[in-house]
């Protein structure tokens, strides 16, 4: 996966190189081509004309979205919702990483087999999973209850925090992984150097290895806020009906409204916002080498 | 008694069962380069990281002042290091990577500023400041890790092979840049290497390390003269051994038999002498002679010409000795004893017994 996300960036950056070179070589990369512009371009197409086509022409169907206060409380939902698994998934998915980098190889290659195990799981098994664990009378709720901490049971489930924690720990593989791959590459002489420095492990973190792990930080961290903006299943199994994210408004929209026109909008903006933000990323790290180096 | 300024004492580390340093004892004086020479693997730079912090010894105690060191923590040793692998912060420019340690020191600005353009100046670098560590030479690199190390003035400076990857030349002009920036700063400094040119050319004092001991300490001269070990004689300068019998000795110096019948008296002996033991006698090259008869003061030892090669100002001339070892004479050109001798030739090679050494 750490790959998967080095590729993505490399292969993001193919288009312009070869705009930079003209049209030369252009013959070779003509199924490429073909491929991307039938099951890329063409279903986008579709769906924007859709979206100002549908019931009639016009720009009603995004006046309507960003008009509402329902809609614009979904989109709402869905930034502050992904932004939160983002960060929780970043910090917790760092320390992982870097004790993945420095313990035993052994062990590490234990952790990966338990991650990518947990990945393979159905994802409606690990949902319904955390449901269990999240519910009133869960482990999670009665442990708290018999330490002491709390005396009512949390709301942990049917609402933003429940989409949060479940959302966050199937996430966390997005980030940890290509955090592994960064962190990986860092020479530990450097840390060293740090410490010899003067600086504490603080300073040595936040001065040093976090800016040489940003490229890292930031791939993982987009990954996982865009597939976040568009996460179905688990806001539908542990949201609220009356908290619901743009994935499950599309889904509202389209199967039980059949309003296409709506749908293809909502679905539109997403898709315009995942670019928007992918093409920030690539300005500040598509330059530079992962790694720092 | 006078406290040295920093003492080495009894240091020993083991990683499970491999011993990488035995016993280490050092005393270093304050403004002294002292370099650790040893082959790879010998320990040294495992001794440099117990200075540094970055590893506890198993056994042992560092004193600086007389106060033990090991109770501090790396970072506020506030001791510099030049590591072999390059170590500059890969996203900070070299004016940032010197302004570092002073930074997290939270020197002002302008005292941080003035520091930076000093540091630069002193490892020649004015201009570089914006550069990244990414654009620089390797040899530039070192000179940056060398300002940063020494930019907060550390009593202590450390060094470990900071120029292995760097070719001949460029190693040999940044070894006087390190002596001159020694003089200029008079920071104590650590070196390690395993480069016996290197050792010489930049040290005050030697520390030789083998198998995780230091044999012996002392100047390059002394080392070369005075070899305590047969591993230092080694070392330190060409050497040729030639093995005998000890048939006599007074504890200091041997009587050796060489071959069948040649004995030669009063060598100096290194190690305790058991009943008839073997030994190895050391020559150097420079301290041998060749002559056509075999004088009445000096001893003489036939020995065959195996080969003889003109190198400018010495010529070097390979010679088997009857029981078939061989030794490198080094004379100076236009030696009158070897005019007019070719190879096959037998000559007689005679040499001082006080300024030979035998091992055993
Ligand atoms: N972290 C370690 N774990 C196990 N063995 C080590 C470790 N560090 C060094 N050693 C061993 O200790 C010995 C001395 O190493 P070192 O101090 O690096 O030697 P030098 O710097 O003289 O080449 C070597 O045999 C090396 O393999
Ligand atoms: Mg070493």
């Amino acid at each position: 996966m750490s790959s998967h996300a080095v590729h993505s960036i490399t292969a993001a950056k193919l288009p312009r190189r070869r705009k930079a070179g003209g049209l030369r070589g252009f013959g070779g990369a003509m199924p490429a081509t073909f491929l991307v512009i039938l099951f890329f371009v063409v279903p986008v197409l579709a769906l924007l004309l859709r979206s100002v086509l549908e019931p009639a022409p016009g720009l009603q169907n995004y006046e309507t979205l960003l008009g509402s206060t329902t809609y614009l409380k979904v989109f709402a939902n869905t930034f502050i919702v992904s932004t939160l698994v983002t960060i929780c998934a970043l910090v917790i998915g760092f320390p992982v990483a870097w004790a993945l980098v420095i313990m035993p190889s052994t062990l590490t290659r234990i952790v990966f087999a338990i991650l990518l195990l947990s990945m393979w799981t159905n994802l409606l098994a690990r949902t319904y999973a955390w449901m269990v664990l999240l519910q009133r009378t869960g482990i999670i709720n009665k442990t708290l209850m018999q330490l002491g901490v709390i005396d009512q049971p949390l709301a942990l489930v049917n609402n933003l925090t429940g989409v949060t924690i479940g959302m966050t720990y199937i996430m966390l593989p997005f980030v940890i992984l290509p955090l592994y791959g960064v962190i990986r590459t860092i020479d530990r002489a450097v840390l060293r150097a740090a410490a010899l420095c003067g600086a504490t492990r603080w300073q040595a973190l936040t001065r040093v290895l976090l800016p040489l792990a940003a490229p890292g930080m930031a791939a993982g961290g987009l990954m996982v806020f865009v597939m976040s903006l568009g996460y179905f299943v688990t806001p539908a199994l542990l949201g609220g009906t009356s908290n619901m994210m743009l994935a499950e408004l599309i889904a509202q929209l389209v199967q039980s409204l059949v309003d296409w026109g709506l749908g293809s909008a909502a679905a539109f903006l997403l898709l315009v916002v995942t670019l928007a933000l992918y093409a920030v990323q690539l300005k500040i790290f598509g330059t530079r080498q992962m790694g720092g180096r | 008694m006078t406290t040295p300024f920093l003492e080495i004492r009894g240091i020993r580390k083991e990683y499970g069962p491999v011993v990488a340093v035995h016993d280490v004892n050092l005393e270093v004086d304050r403004g002294e380069l002292i370099t650790f020479l040893g082959p790879s693997g010998s320990g040294k730079s495992t001794t440099l990281y117990i200075l540094a912090g970055f590893e506890e010894p198993t056994r042992g105690d560092i004193l600086l002042d007389g106060e033990t060191l090991l109770a501090t923590p790396s970072h506020r040793r506030n001791i510099g290091m030049v590591f072999q692998r390059y170590t500059l912060f890969p996203h900070l420019s070299v004016g940032e990577n010197i302004a570092f340690p002073l930074r997290v020191r939270r020197w002002s600005k302008a005292d941080i500023d003035a520091r930076v353009r000093r540091m630069l100046e002193l490892v020649r670098l004015n201009g570089y400041e914006d550069r990244k560590p990414a654009m620089m030479s390797g040899g530039q690199q070192q000179r940056v890790a060398l300002a940063r190390a020494l930019a907060y003035d550390p009593p202590i400076l450390l060094m470990d092979e900071p120029l292995s990857a760097l070719d001949k030349k460029l190693r040999e002009e940044i070894q006087h840049e390190i002596r001159r920036i020694h003089h200029e700063t008079e920071v104590t400094i650590l070196y390690v290497t395993h480069d016996q040119d290197e050792a010489l050319r930049l040290s005050d004092r030697i520390a030789v390390f083998s198998q995780g001991c230091i044999d012996q300490v002392g100047t390059g001269p002394q080392l070369y003269a005075e070899p305590a070990t047969r591993f230092v004689a080694e070392f330190i300068g060409d050497s040729d051994f030639l093995s005998c019998d000890l048939v006599g000795s007074n504890g200091t110096t041997a009587d050796i038999r060489l071959g069948d019948d040649l004995v030669v008296s009063g060598v100096p002996l290194h190690g305790r002498p058991g009943e008839r033991a073997r030994g190895a006698l050391l020559l150097r090259p420079e301290r041998m002679d060749l002559s056509r008869q075999a004088g009445p003061d000096k001893t003489g030892l036939p020995v065959q010409i195996s080969d003889i090669t003109f190198l400018g100002s010495n010529i070097h001339v390979a010679a088997a000795t009857g029981w078939g070892e061989t030794v490198s004479v080094r004379l100076p050109f236009g030696h009158q004893s070897i005019s007019g001798l070719s190879r096959g030739d037998t000559v007689w090679l005679r040499f001082d017994p006080g300024a030979a050494h035998v091992f055993t």
